[in-house]
């Protein structure tokens, strides 16, 4: 489940209530949450914090292993919790168009408990051993280059475990702010677990997500938010790696196909591409020389993360940068299978007025360079009423067959996949 | 043309893809050589385009677009 490319952050859920009533005054409110500490069934959903634990320890730079193991155990049964997957900024849309993969609330779950159960046993087995070789494993951590679980719990129960609550709160309604109910939250979780409370060295971090009345507990089960893995320099709108994930799983890439950024920035989605798609060549190409830098640094450090041990020189990545203009591509016509990038929304980058002119432009352009009928486009804007007249325009090129909204940033922005159509674009009168 | 002359044929030979010799040396130049400051050349304009540590500057000038 750690491996999942397109989530932000796991956490296990204790206890989802879909329409909790809050007391109008805010005392009340606050008092009634503290008196659900005492209720809720924690002792599941903290076998799998512990089991989450000792999985992140044995992190290892081995070869990725099969995801069953990991998803049968998450699937602890009683009580009926579920694993959860949550993105920050609520991008529900997102997750269910994209991921499908994401842990499902498990139906059904009887025949899952007695596997979760031995499955159980086999982690402590091994590790007693270390020779063997570690069925699931925590690739998450060593992506986002946070450090290996937590070693202030040590082994086990006996230790007195350190915890913080936090509280996302979203709503107009509430009679409190989410600090003061993590704080009442937070003593009540206290006095229930004579836990210690530490705001930054902690080891169990309970999350209260209040959502209008949707309210969920839950504990993490990531240390920090996936989705600033493999970036190192960031530039002004640098794209969530979570969610170039999503869009070039939206393209299908095949092996040997060509993917191209034509508007890479600082290179988020190409260097996703390469690290996830590594069957594909990925070329990313940006007017601006800082962006092309950033690019350029990024796939430095990413370099240099795969470099081995024995040899000297690093392996290389399918993925090259290029300093080019968007309406003027140095490419051949019909010779790209994907164009996926995030198109200038007008607000930091560009302008709407700009967008007026670079939309069908561009439209133009990746239709010229992408093969007639296998190519497709996956293009991510915020700037839907300026995108839609450029599609109408080149529909002779172009057909819309999906659109996902995402929430990037706080902004409504879509994504849409396109069919380049069997027509093939006319030789241009073109430089190239 | 990178510092291997010798060692690619001007074009490619008949039956090119069965060749494994001529296919290695070429996947080498293609994939496992970088070029870090240089120019790329357009076989028909002659237009050098500059390549800066690893990225090429395709940009084309006011006159050319």
């Amino acid at each position: 489940v750690h491996r999942l490319r397109s989530v932000d952050n796991l956490f296990v859920v204790v206890q989802e209530f879909k329409d909790y009533q809050f007391k109008e005054n805010k005392e009340d409110a606050l008092k009634d949450l503290e008196d659900l500490v005492k209720k809720l069934p924690w002792t599941d959903p903290l076998k799998v914090w512990e089991l989450n634990n000792s999985l992140k320890k044995k992190k290892t730079k081995r070869k990725k292993h099969n995801l069953q193991s990991p998803a049968s155990r998450e699937k602890l049964n009683d009580g009926g919790e579920e694993g959860g997957a949550d993105q920050n900024n609520a991008n529900d849309q997102e997750d269910c168009a994209q991921n499908p993969v994401a842990v499902e609330p498990a139906g059904g779950q009887d025949t899952e408990k007695p596997q979760g159960v031995t499955s159980r046993n086999g982690v402590e087995e091994e590790e007693d051993n270390e020779q063997s070789d570690v069925k699931a494993e925590v690739q998450a951590s060593s992506e986002s280059g946070t450090k290996v679980g937590d070693s202030q719990t040590g082994e086990g129960e006996a230790k007195v475990l350190r915890f913080r609550v936090t509280c996302n709160r979203a709503g107009d309604k509430h009679s409190f702010t989410s600090n003061e109910a993590a704080r009442d939250f937070g003593g009540a979780v206290q006095e229930h677990f004579h836990w210690k409370a530490d705001m930054t060295n902690f080891d169990v971090e309970v999350l209260l997500n209040i959502h209008n009345n949707e309210v969920v507990v839950g504990i993490a089960l990531t240390e920090e938010s996936l989705h600033r893995r493999n970036i190192t320099h960031f530039g002004p709108t640098t794209l969530r790696s979570t969610l170039a994930y999503g869009m070039l799983r939206l393209c299908d890439p095949q092996p040997t196909d060509i993917i191209v950024d034509p508007m890479c920035g600082t290179g988020a989605i190409p260097i996703e591409g390469a690290a996830e798609w590594p069957y594909c060549y990925h070329i990313a190409g940006d007017n601006s020389p800082q962006a092309v830098k950033r690019a350029a640094n990024n796939i430095c450090s990413l370099l240099r993360k795969n470099e081995s041990k024995d040899s000297s020189t690093a392996l290389g990545i399918p993925l090259d940068i290029i300093q080019w203009d968007i309406c003027n591509l140095p490419l051949r016509t019909g010779s790209v299978d994907i164009v996926v990038t995030d198109m200038p929304f007008g607000k930091r980058i560009g302008s709407k007025k700009k967008n007026w002119d670079l939309y069908p432009a561009c439209l133009m352009e990746m239709g010229r360079i992408c093969t007639p009928g296998t190519g497709r486009a996956v293009l991510l804007t915020q700037d839907k009423k300026c995108f839609a007249k450029a599609l109408s325009r080149v529909g002779h090129i172009w057909r819309r067959a999906q659109t996902v909204w995402v929430n990037v940033g706080g902004l409504h922005a879509a994504v849409y996949l396109l069919r380049r159509t069997w027509e093939r674009a006319e030789e241009r009168r073109s430089f190239w | 043309k990178l510092g291997h002359p010798s060692e690619l044929p001007p074009e490619p030979v008949p039956n090119y893809e069965g060749d494994e010799e001529f296919l290695r040396r070429l996947h080498h130049v293609l994939l496992e050589v970088e070029v870090l400051e240089g120019a790329l050349q357009c076989p028909d304009s002659g237009r050098r385009f500059p390549i800066s540590k690893g990225v090429p500057n395709m940009l084309l000038t006011e006159d050319e677009a």
